[in-house]
């Protein structure tokens, strides 16, 4: 279906279409307790509220919020497909990234930019914080996270440049423990 | 007199709402003060003929002109205009010696209109008094902006959608008179319970299917009609939400956009400093009354409405 198509969904849940899906959900529960229960709200304006008219509010709004929940199932099915990383490594670049031993921040950005990545489509792309990602490469040790968490970051960071994770973690995570 | 067109337009923002005591004289004095705050020139009517308080709250004892002046002896409206000590705010007072407010002739109300039109300002601010009478209504009806204060109590709540429902059947009905059409609401509620008419919106959609000229002509009027609604007194998180609700039951119920632009907490210093005559957003600037005004004044400005959620809003203390 195309968006054009869930427009009147987000009207009855009383949105703008550009509406996000946590939007969707508090409308929803606000207007699904507002027309079920009695309030002075409704009470006031109770000679215009009639009994089916109320019903046939609670379904509408039933119905554009499992409409919208597929909406944004689906949304973001696409948008991952669309946002995977598209880069070339050249000759150069490979031939720089043998000469490694073992990976640092500053090595991590270097190949990083190399491959012309930016940390906002690499933050949307692994829903982790660009700040996160800018504090690795810098490797302010002190703003980063447990190292639990760090690892799983330092992984994705490295799945999404196509480096292999476990190698640049274990790296990494070693330059973390002896400067900490 | 400047009767003249100025280049920068200004805006008429009318206060009303139905209830008296929901605290419109306040909001609009506070709106007005920081507009001009904000170094805009500010002009503050108070339309309340028979219960005009708004000089006080300006810290104004006893205003030197008021529409009795222009009522009865036809000084015109910018020569009314008095200063209160603030710089860029001027006041119409409504403080009226002997007239009956009910009974001001046509021909004068529209006198009235004209002038308040011509006004040369930034901001035109008019206070309106309780209840739904026509002239009340018609004063709103002069507003780029239609604001309805109201309160977290039924009472209230009733009066504003009254209020609301009259207004928006007196707009249909001019404009449904200025193209040809003056007695079709009167004759389609008269015979309501031959179309099965019960509700408000049964009217318009009755309206609507008489044919595809005044379908044009009420699609044209529910787009641009538009209210906003400020909630004042605000106990409790959860009494924030009534706004939103109050929203809802606009669009849903009456069928036409309303927006929430803001809502106001209760608090005991606003009593306080009206009894002593104090502006309140001079003398509590950094209360968190004066800065919900700002934002609500800075959303109606913008035409920009606030979305609040329950899940944020239910459990916490204001």
């Amino acid at each position: 279906m195309p968006i054009e198509d869930y427009k009147k969904y987000f009207d009855a849940l009383e949105l703008s279409s550009d509406a996000q899906l946590s939007e969707v959900r508090n409308s929803y529960l606000h207007l699904k307790s507002l027309y079920s229960n009695d309030s002075i709200v409704t009470s006031a304006i109770a000679y215009e509220l009639s009994e089916e008219k109320r019903h046939e509010i609670l379904e509408q709004v039933e119905e554009a919020y499992a409409k919208l929940a597929d909406f944004f199932t689906n949304k973001d099915a696409d948008t991952a497909v669309s946002e995977k990383p598209s880069f070339v490594v050249d000759e150069e670049l490979k031939q720089y990234m043998s000469g490694m031993q073992s990976f640092s921040g500053k090595m991590l950005k270097e190949i990083r930019e190399k491959l012309g990545v930016n940390l906002k489509d690499m933050a949307v792309f692994t829903k982790i914080r660009k700040q996160y990602f800018e504090d690795i490469e810098n490797e302010r040790f002190s703003a980063l996270p447990a190292e639990v968490y760090l690892r799983g970051y330092i992984m994705e960071y490295a799945r999404y440049l196509s480096l292999d994770p476990e190698k640049v973690a274990n790296d990494y995570i070693e330059r973390y423990r002896t400067a900490r | 007199m400047n009767n003249g067109a100025h280049d920068k337009k200004c805006e008429i923002w009318a206060i009303g709402g139905g209830k008296g005591g929901t605290g419109k004289s306040f909001v609009t004095s506070s709106i007005g003060t920081h507009l001009a705050s904000k170094g805009n020139k500010v002009v503050l009517i108070d339309a309340d003929l028979g219960g005009a308080n708004l000089h006080t709250l300006l810290g104004v004892s006893k205003p030197r002109n008021s529409l009795t002046d222009f009522f009865e002896k036809k000084a015109s409206l910018n020569d009314i205009i008095v200063n209160c000590g603030m710089p860029d705010i001027g006041l119409v007072s409504g403080t009226l010696s002997s007239l009956d407010s009910e009974n001001i002739k046509y021909a004068q109300k529209l006198k009235l209109f004209r002038q308040i039109k011509a006004i040369d300002t930034d901001y035109i601010l008019i206070d309106l008094g309780a209840g739904s009478h026509n002239n009340t209504i018609d004063t709103f009806l002069l507003a780029d902006k239609m604001i309805v204060v109201t309160l977290p109590e039924i009472t209230a709540l009733e009066n504003m959608y009254h209020f609301i429902k009259n207004v928006f059947f007196r707009k249909l009905k001019i404009i449904l008179s200025a193209h040809g059409l003056k007695d079709m609401i009167q004759d389609v509620w008269k015979n309501r319970d031959v179309h099965g008419i019960k509700h408000l919106k049964d009217v318009v959609e009755h309206l609507m299917g008489t044919s595809a000229h005044v379908r044009d002509i009420i699609e044209n009027e529910l787009a641009s009609f538009k209210i906003y609604i400020i909630l004042n007194q605000v106990r409790s998180g959860r009494e924030v939400m009534i706004g939103s609700s109050v929203k809802s039951v606009c669009l849903k119920f009456l069928g036409f956009d309303a927006q929430y632009a803001g809502h106001i907490e209760y608090d005991e210093s606003v009593l306080r400093c009206i009894n002593k005559r104090l502006p309140f957003m001079l003398t509590h600037p950094f209360s968190h009354v004066a800065k919900e005004i700002i934002k609500l004044t800075e959303n109606l400005k913008d035409g920009r409405q606030i979305t609040v959620t329950a899940d944020k809003y239910a459990n916490r203390r204001l």
